[in-house]
């Protein structure tokens, strides 16, 4: 394998086909997979003639007015989401980047980052299953092996093993009611926490309040490590 | 401050914070009233008020159930939020735990949008210096602009300074330190208040953070219409931006402050060597030594309870103080004063008020109970309570139900009745009715158990170890059915463990009278009138009559003898009542060991007492009653029918 085919350059053409199959996949997720739509939406994106180069790269097709991904499209589409929102977890969590760089930064990423690079980002970051708009990263091979051998820097609660400590890096709960239950008890991205025991249940620590939780709910609170130094 | 209260109005002191850091307390010493104060969360579920001097004028206090946050989640923490928004105190003390400043502060920043003259308590001083913790009262002060105490409310330390301070108590000013697109979105909504609703700036930013309860009182109170739509707005616009519901970004603008706030009145002297306390709240909480810790506290209260209580005090108060006592005094009393026979049976005779009815209630109950809520008590105020929620959740959640429910369960060995009315504390409909229906079918009451414990105890203690193996498959079994029956789901396990500390005496002794004296109230009417109703039954030849008409099941299926179908039906009145029947059946030699098994078993099971069956109705509306009653029904004679074909086949089981 050559340098140029290991790590290849992201060339314009190629950063634009993938910026508009994950839009695609995105428009997807919320429901919208109306031909006349999406051609709008890719335009107005700023690649007019973008939507014409997907069916002719052989990506999507598009049969009655609905828009299909083909399986060679599915399968980038997943791929860069993937990697976007991976960057966009690694760019939050490790980083601690405020909201407003995080956004242009992980677009610039999601191009170059390799599958290898992808499946190492996501174990560090202890397979986390959304993106921190909410939006559920597509798993990796990686995610059902469940990669122990490279200790994430953040991982969920319920991965945790008594005795160690960190920070609550951020809650996986959306709008669930727990997830007022949980701020109200002080479980708030920042704060401090130490985990005493995991059964029969999860016992935490967390500022000076102590609580006790099942594994459903410490499956969704996610940690960065202590020893990691504060990047804010 | 005082000169902008109007004279003529009793001025309203309230207490808010988070859940146990001790606001009955205070509430006590101010009122010299009692509230329920415990040491498990969510306790205070009402709103309790007393009048107290402050300043040389008449206050009313106000205790509030403990909140997290004044954007209710729960029921109780609605309850307070509701009475601040309605009853416009004029002064709050924000009551907060010394040793988690943080979180208290955070609740009072949400008290601070409201608008109201605050007092900031920081109670439990002695726990967070135990723990190295001290607080800048003087700097706290500063910052948040309005009066700051120390306070140990159990010793009483700090409160003749909180009584000074109420007079100065003022407003704290609101710092936003949220983003511009929370700010823009509060702005957005304004005008949709009239300029006059008070508190208009805690509305908006409850609805902002999601809270719909409080949609109904904005627009009860004049809101334009039209808002929901900026609501959702201004919701969706923070949540493109952000990535996380509004609710959160509030929580994490406000932890960024406090976070400030904290570095610089907090100073952590690093703890000092964990005490024995904070030892035994470790160890209680794991399977190892947790539930060899357990087994002895379960030891600790029987032998409390199921020795002395109902063994010593109830042999005493039965043999000596009733038997050679009153119900001789009462019978020469009634022969002297009404020498009538039938004033004679009614009163004194084998269903007599005095010799059954007052006998029972005072000599065989009251000292049962008495003792099973002082250890109760005990328990509850140590903190040791939710941690058997923690070493339970798992079993509990074969029955649909988690951890929390081990609360309502265990109150229910003391009285069934006070745990289905506790059931309120589950968190969805499926866990109460499950809840509800096996306190009516399983759990025994202290009462009960006693009569129970004393029938077994002379005999082989198989026969206990059956009725509790039978009683407890019984409850998993049923659990795990009605889980799968019932629709609904089952919540997750999330709770505040509270640190085991030290129970104060006094508070326990005072918790048990209240409770005791809310027993008496139910008890002792309903026993004169099931003696009553026993008497007259008797009188009129009906007891033979119901007795025969029941004989194909009691003595049939069930291997009893005619005379126990009394016992059930008069169970219905009272549970341990039943059980006294039965008591007075074993005494008298009418029941072999097997006949005792099956009736301990179906005792414990069969109907419910009325009270209970009344709270029932109350809590879980006609339909859940009658289903449950139903169940218990067929559970109950279903289980003990077989029980007894068991032991005709296996005699050897208890003998």
């Amino acid at each position: 394998m050559t340098e140029m085919q290991k790590y290849p350059l992201p060339t314009a053409e190629r950063e634009d086909v993938e910026e508009a199959l994950g839009l695609l996949w995105h428009q997807r997720e919320l429901g919208f997979t109306e031909g006349a739509m999406l051609r709008r939406s890719l335009s107005t994106a700023g690649s007019p003639e973008g939507f014409d180069r997907l069916i002719h790269l052989g990506f999507i097709k598009e049969e009655l007015g609905q828009v299909w991904l083909t399986p060679t499209g599915e399968e980038l589409a997943r791929d860069v989401t993937r990697r976007l929102r991976l960057a966009e977890r690694l760019l939050t969590d490790v980083l601690s980047l405020d909201h407003t760089a995080v956004d242009p930064n992980a677009c610039v990423l999601e191009h170059t980052i390799s599958p290898e690079v992808t499946e190492s980002i996501c174990t560090l970051l202890g397979h986390p299953g959304e993106c921190p708009h909410g939006h559920a990263i597509p798993p990796g091979a990686c995610c059902q092996k469940n990669d122990a051998l490279l200790s994430p820097i953040v991982k969920p609660l319920s991965r945790m093993a008594a005795g160690e400590s960190g920070r609550v890096a951020y809650l996986q709960l959306k709008d669930h009611p727990e997830l007022h239950r949980l701020l109200a008890l002080g479980v708030i991205p920042g704060t401090p926490l130490h985990l005493h025991q995991t059964f029969p249940a999860f016992v935490v620590e967390v500022g000076e309040s102590q609580l006790a939780l099942e594994s459903s709910i410490a499956a969704r609170i996610f940690v960065r490590r202590a020893e990691l130094p504060e990047m804010s | 401050m005082s000169a902008t209260l109007d004279p003529a109005k009793v001025p309203t002191l309230v207490l808010v914070g988070n859940p146990n850091v001790g606001k009955s307390v205070i509430f006590g010493r101010l009122t010299g009233k009692y509230a329920t104060v415990s040491n498990y969360p969510g306790t205070t579920v009402e709103v309790s008020s007393g009048l107290t001097w402050l300043a040389g004028q008449k206050w009313r206090v106000v205790d509030t159930p403990g909140v997290n946050s004044l954007w209710p989640s729960s029921e109780d923490e609605r309850v307070t939020r509701d009475f601040l928004l309605k009853e416009r105190p004029d002064v709050v003390l924000s009551v907060m735990d010394s040793k988690n400043l943080q979180r208290g502060l955070m609740t009072l920043l949400e008290l601070a949008e409201f608008g109201f003259p605050l007092v900031v308590v920081l109670n439990l001083a002695d726990e967070a210096l135990d723990r190295g913790i001290a607080v800048d009262a003087l700097a706290l002060s500063r910052i948040l602009g309005c009066p700051v105490v120390p306070t140990v409310a159990t010793t009483g330390e700090g409160l003749a300074e909180l009584k000074r301070a109420v007079e100065h108590a003022s407003v704290v000013p609101v710092v936003t330190s949220d983003p511009p697109e929370i700010v823009d979105a509060l702005h957005s909504l304004e005008a949709h208040f009239p300029k006059e609703i008070p508190s208009s700036r805690a509305v908006r930013l409850a609805l902002l953070a999601g809270d719909d309860t409080v949609l109904t009182w904005a627009r009860a109170r004049g809101e334009a219409g039209g808002m929901e739509a900026d609501l959702f707005a201004a919701g969706e616009r923070a949540r493109l931006r952000f990535a996380r519901p509004p609710r959160q970004i509030l929580f994490e603008s406000r932890e960024a402050r406090l976070r400030g706030i904290c570095a610089e009145v907090l100073s952590v002297r690093g703890r000092l060597a964990p005490r024995l306390s904070q030892r035994l709240g470790v160890w209680s909480l794991r399977p190892w030594p947790g539930f060899l810790i357990a087994a002895v506290v379960l030891f600790g209260v029987y032998e409390f309870v199921g020795i002395f209580g109902a063994g010593t005090a109830v042999n005493f108060l039965e043999n000596t103080v009733f038997g050679k006592w009153i119900t001789p005094g009462a019978a020469w009393l009634v022969d002297k004063i009404l020498p009538w026979a039938f004033t004679r049976d009614i009163l004194v005779g084998p269903y007599g008020v005095i010799s059954m009815a007052f006998s029972y209630a005072f000599a065989l109950i009251l000292p049962i109970v008495a003792t099973f809520f002082l250890a109760f008590g005990l328990l509850e105020d140590s903190g040791y309570l939710p941690r058997l929620s923690v070493l339970l959740d798992r079993v509990f959640r074969l029955m649909g139900l988690n951890g929390r429910a081990v609360l309502p369960m265990i109150l229910g060995l003391g009285c069934d009745t006070m745990a289905t009315m506790t059931t309120r504390i589950l968190d969805t409909k499926k866990e109460r009715m499950i809840v509800t229906l096996l306190l009516a079918l399983t759990v025994p009451c202290s009462a009960q158990l006693a009569v129970i414990l004393g029938m077994a105890a002379g005999l082989s203690p198989k026969v206990l170890g059956v009725w509790l193996f039978v009683l407890v498959g019984t409850t998993l079994v049923t659990g795990w059915g009605a889980s799968k029956i019932l629709p609904g789901s089952r919540s997750t396990f999330l709770m505040e463990i509270p640190p085991i500390r030290r129970p104060l005496f006094r508070n326990i002794w005072m918790k048990m009278q209240v409770r005791l004296a809310w027993y008496l109230k139910e008890v002792v009417p309903l026993f004169v009138y099931g003696t009553l109703a026993l008497f007259f039954l008797d009188r009129w030849g009906l007891l033979k009559m119901a007795e025969r008409g029941f004989s194909p099941i009691v003595q049939g299926w069930l291997g009893l003898p005619a005379q126990a179908t009394e016992a059930f039906l008069i169970g219905f009145l009272r549970r341990d009542y039943g059980a006294a029947g039965l008591y007075t059946l074993q005494k008298a030699g009418l029941l072999d060991l097997r006949q005792v098994t099956v009736s301990l078993v179906l005792i414990t099971l069969f109907m419910p007492c009325l009270a209970q069956w009344l709270m029932m109705f109350k809590e879980r509306g006609w339909k859940g009653a009658l289903t449950i009653t139903v169940a218990v029904l067929v559970v109950a004679l279903g289980i003990s029918g077989v029980l007894n074909q068991v032991l005709l086949k296996v005699p050897g089981l208890v003998g």
